[in-house]
């Protein structure tokens, strides 16, 4: 599907134009314009952090930053203190400017990828499509990017920016040439509030620690957390038994201190294990998991097509394509990282849709199932599925998880009615095992 | 679909098609209007509420229409009785009224025997007989009262008959599906359905839009009927596995089968008939009672043609037959000698219903604990499958696949009230119990038993399948804050175990 859509972007310095990454996610073909320049400029991407919906693109053209100043980035802007939104709402040639006030200071989910939570200033000003990217000033500075609002059943006209803290993170990160992303504990904590609670574990009453529910095995505290540990401090910051620490000043929830971190910095705990302290210390990493919860773009779905039976990894935008009912396939969905699925499926592979030919004709009741062994064969990957289907066999029994009939292929036939059904239904290749086209790293490192 | 019976009603709406009929005039002012086989039936009714497991939710009134059947008994919808407090019979003729006892109750064919309390109250209403012989293309009239006690009867097209699932989705069971333009009266439950003056049907549920009506058919009521006789009511049999079409060749192949028809056995349920008979995974059903089955599970019936062969089992064969399967495994013929019973609701992990029942229930220090049951889960209403909470609705649909030949509860902390013992637990909702005090959970009762023997110092130590993953509460803090919980909160008594 081709479709159109803009947004607005601002200059920074270095020639550079930040906009969100929802604008220049998945483009093919990008221009720029400038007010009072009558020309559209071909523009490409730079960076794009999907992660926090931003994304850095340039203009080849010297022509195009002609007279331009760029913007300097502030602060974080005081709640109550009014912020101007400039941008082409609903599009239009004339920039378009909207006041409002900083009404709440907090961490959102950034539904771009729909995975991720960071700070986020939610502003009384009109923000509208075609508002995003476009620049938040407070005395003649950058305080944040407008980049999403609610608007319908549950609340009208709030509008969020992204602030400048996730704004410099991002800039940073860049800083060597990639973007390598947030980077995340990988695991999930609670309160320490009960007196009986606090007492089992012998602690003091002094309101301090959290306590471990359940650490991502593939996360970076895999190594020295476990569930029931007590987390005392991060970093020196101790931490209260409301999860909240002291961050130059300012009362933040704990995973605040590892947002502002980049892949491969450490953060050390203090910990609180059998009544004895410990300290411990990790290195940062991305929790892959989590990314099959999330919204992927610029990248290639990955599938397997074999006698006509499409096979996908499960993933939020495969989630949202087919809306499956089947109870076993959300719960592989909902489940996946907290109950560590994924450490026996790192892909689970569905079998989403069946191009209908004489071999698979009664197939149809196996769609929407997953794919558990093949031969007797545990399948855990795509690739793994793509390479047992490659080799020679009298025939494929795909055993599917849950009680139904094993799907049986065989593979003479399947190969007879290859060519049949690549043509009738223009398959073009019959795999794509790869997110990323295979490229070369001077792409990756793109010169500014 | 009751809902759907909250219908309006239009007094002159009875349209062309409906054949009003009203007992014959009499031919002097002595002679009475013949009574009719209907008795109007009244009933009080007032479900537990899973949320507030000490409590009844408020009453609620619902009418209907009984038919008289032989030896003083009245047939309704075991939805209409289910949860009641009272039940009048009430003639509709005179008005006459009189209690009434639920004698035999089967929820999951959902019919119900009621008998009144005054052993003459029926004298002089002549019973119905049944029908069992509704093919499809027959016409069946859906008799409604007046309310001066007139009959209102609507003429009705049996469009098909098949299986279908009842209200309590316990199997599947033979349906007549009519197609009726009836309006409703009295927004009543049970409607009768009747052949020349013989009982064919009760109303099931009702579509006003489609006007649709699925009706219990005559053979379920009388096989209802038949096992009311005994001492020791049963309910209907069942086998115990689940099976797929084998209309793929090649899972033909690969089950051996070579030949046409049968069913590919998916799974055999622990401790049923159909395993204890010896029937594997694997296995190709290819005929059940000396009735063949083709590839899609159905056989040629006499009446109805071909239909899913469960309507052998369910409707025509009685808990503790023996019906003969014969089976292909690997190619190879053999017969199973298969004796068929009655799987309680209480013999599911997760109870398909409990109908008046009071559910069980711990309170410890403002924890809740109950035992997860499809019951439970209906309290989200008829979307109840999308609005509950994911993972448990995941444990009830598949149980048997989660916890196999396992004879256990899932016990669960379904809400926390806020108290001095729950403070910082009081977000904790829908969590599922897998030990107390180092020991596992299997059973209301064994938690019940556990919490009795705190760990170290006197604390009593939960440990949940999701986060937290595990609490602690100070037993004896939960000892001396009980009464007031209780008085805070209005709860009668802290625990419920049978």
């Amino acid at each position: 599907m081709i479709g159109r859509g803009i947004g607005a972007g601002f200059v920074i310095e270095g020639n550079r134009i930040m906009t969100n990454a929802h604008v220049v996610s998945n483009s093919r073909y990008l221009t720029v314009e400038r007010d009072g320049d009558p020309n559209k400029y071909q523009a490409k991407v730079l960076f794009v952090a999907h992660d926090c919906d931003l994304a850095l693109i340039t203009v080849d053209s010297p022509n195009f930053y002609k007279n331009m100043t760029p913007l300097k980035l502030g602060g974080i802007p005081e709640l109550e203190s009014t912020v101007s939104a400039y941008g082409y709402p609903i599009g239009g040639e004339r920039m378009s400017v909207t006041t409002g006030i900083v009404s709440r200071i907090d961490f959102q989910l950034y539904t771009h990828s729909s995975i991720d939570q960071h700070l986020a200033i939610q502003i009384s000003a009109q923000i509208n499509p075609g508002n995003s990217g476009g620049p938040v000033m407070q005395n003649a500075k950058v305080v944040g990017v407008a980049f999403q609002g609610y608007s319908g059943d549950v609340a009208q006209g709030v509008a969020y920016m992204v602030p400048t803290p996730v704004i410099n993170r991002f800039l940073k990160d860049v800083g060597d040439g990639r973007y390598d992303g947030y980077v995340d504990l990988g695991l999930t904590y609670g309160k320490l509030q009960n007196p009986a609670q606090r007492k089992f574990l012998g602690l003091k009453d002094d309101g301090r620690g959290v306590i471990v529910w359940t650490v991502v095995q593939a996360g970076p505290c895999a190594k020295i957390l476990k569930p029931g540990d007590v987390l005392l401090s991060i970093d020196n910051h101790p931490i209260a038994s409301d999860g909240n620490v002291d961050l130059e000043g300012e009362h933040v929830e704990m995973p605040e201190v590892v947002e502002r971190k980049f892949k491969r910095d450490n953060v050390k705990f203090e910990i609180w294990r059998d009544k004895q302290l410990t300290t411990g210390s990790v290195q940062l990493d991305t929790v892959p998991p989590y990314f099959m919860q999330g919204h992927k773009y610029d990248v290639r779905p990955r599938y397997v097509v074999y006698g006509g039976l499409l096979f996908q990894p499960l993933s939020l935008d495969l989630i949202e394509a087919y809306q499956p009912q089947d109870l076993r396939l959300r719960h592989f969905f909902d489940f996946y990282v907290i109950d560590q699925l994924y450490l026996e499926h790192p892909d689970v592979i569905v079998l989403t849709n069946i191009l209908p030919d004489p071999i698979n004709t009664y197939l149809a009741p196996y769609r929407g199932q997953i794919v558990d062994s093949i031969n007797g064969k545990k399948i855990h990957t795509l690739d793994e599925l793509n390479q047992t289907l490659s080799e020679p066999a009298d025939r494929f029994v795909i055993d599917m998880i849950g009680d139904g009939p094993p799907l049986i292929l065989d593979p003479k036939q399947v190969e007879s009615a290859r060519e049949r059904i690549r043509t009738r239904y223009n398959v073009v290749r019959e795999q794509n095992l790869q997110e990323q086209p295979l490229a070369k790293p001077q792409d990756l490192q793109t010169k500014l | 679909m009751r809902a759907l019976f909250i219908a309006t009603v239009f007094a002159f709406a009875v349209t062309a098609g409906a054949a009003v009929k009203t007992a014959s005039l009499p031919p002097n002012k002595d002679v009475k209007q013949k009574p009719l086989s209907l008795v109007r039936v009244n009933v009080t009714g007032q479900p537990y509420d899973y949320f507030r497991p000490w409590q009844k939710k408020a009453p609620v009134s619902k009418r209907a229409l009984g038919a008289v059947l032989s030896k003083g008994r009245v047939l309704v919808t075991a939805d209409l009785v289910t949860n009641q407090n009272y039940v009048e019979l009430e003639r509709a003729e005179s008005g006459e009224k009189t209690a009434a006892n639920v004698e035999v109750i089967d929820y999951e064919a959902n019919l119900a025997l009621l008998e009144p309390s005054e052993k003459n109250f029926l004298d002089g209403i002549a019973p119905l007989d049944i029908a069992a012989d509704t093919v499809v293309g027959d016409r069946l009239a859906a008799w409604q009262l007046e309310p001066t006690g007139a009959l209102v009867a609507t003429e009705g097209l049996v469009t098909t008959i098949q299986m279908t699932k009842y209200p309590v989705d316990v199997g599947q069971f033979l349906t007549y599906r009519v197609s009726i333009p009836m309006q409703y009266r009295e927004n009543s439950y049970t409607i009768p359905l009747v052949k020349n003056n013989k009982l064919a049907g009760l109303l099931l549920r009702y579509d006003p839009r489609s006007q649709l009506i699925d009706a219990i058919p005559a053979p379920i009521i009388t096989h209802f009927l038949k096992e009311a006789e005994s001492d020791h009511y049963r309910g209907f049999p069942t086998v115990g596995f689940s099976y797929f079409s084998t209309k793929d060749p090649q899972l033909r192949k690969f089950g051996g089968e070579n030949g046409k028809g049968g069913v590919y056995v998916t799974s055999v349920e622990p401790n049923m008939p159909a395993i204890k008979a010896g029937m594997k995974v694997g296995d190709i059903v290819m005929s059940v009672g000396n009735h063949a089955i083709d590839e899609n599970g159905n056989y040629v019936d006499s009446l109805y043609g071909k239909i899913d062969f469960t309507n052998l089992i369910s409707a025509h064969a009685y808990a503790g037959d023996v019906l003969p399967f014969q089976i292909q495994r690997e190619g190879k013929p053999m017969e199973l000698k298969v004796t068929l019973e009655h799987r309680d609701a209480n013999d599911y992990i997760s109870p398909p219903y409990a109908l008046d029942e009071a559910p069980k229930y711990l309170v410890l220090g403002g924890l809740i604990f109950q035992e997860l049951s499809r019951q439970y889960l209906k309290e989200w209403g008829p979307n109840w499958q999308r609005e509950a909470p994911q993972r448990f609705v995941y444990l009830d649909r598949l149980q048997s696949e989660i916890f196999p030949g396992e004879h256990r509860r899932i016990v669960i902390l379904s809400q926390v009230l806020p108290a001095n013992n729950t403070i910082g637990y009081d977000e904790f909702a829908y969590l599922t119990v897998t030990k107390i005090n180092g020991k596992e959970i299997k059973s209301l009762n064994d938690l019940a038993e556990a919490v009795k023997q705190p760990v170290e110092d006197g604390f009593i130590k939960i440990e949940t399948e999701e986060d937290p993953k595990q609490i602690e509460l100070d037993a004896k803090s939960i000892a001396n804050e009980a009464p007031e919980l209780q008085e805070n909160y209005g709860i009668p008594s802290l625990q419920r175990l049978d």
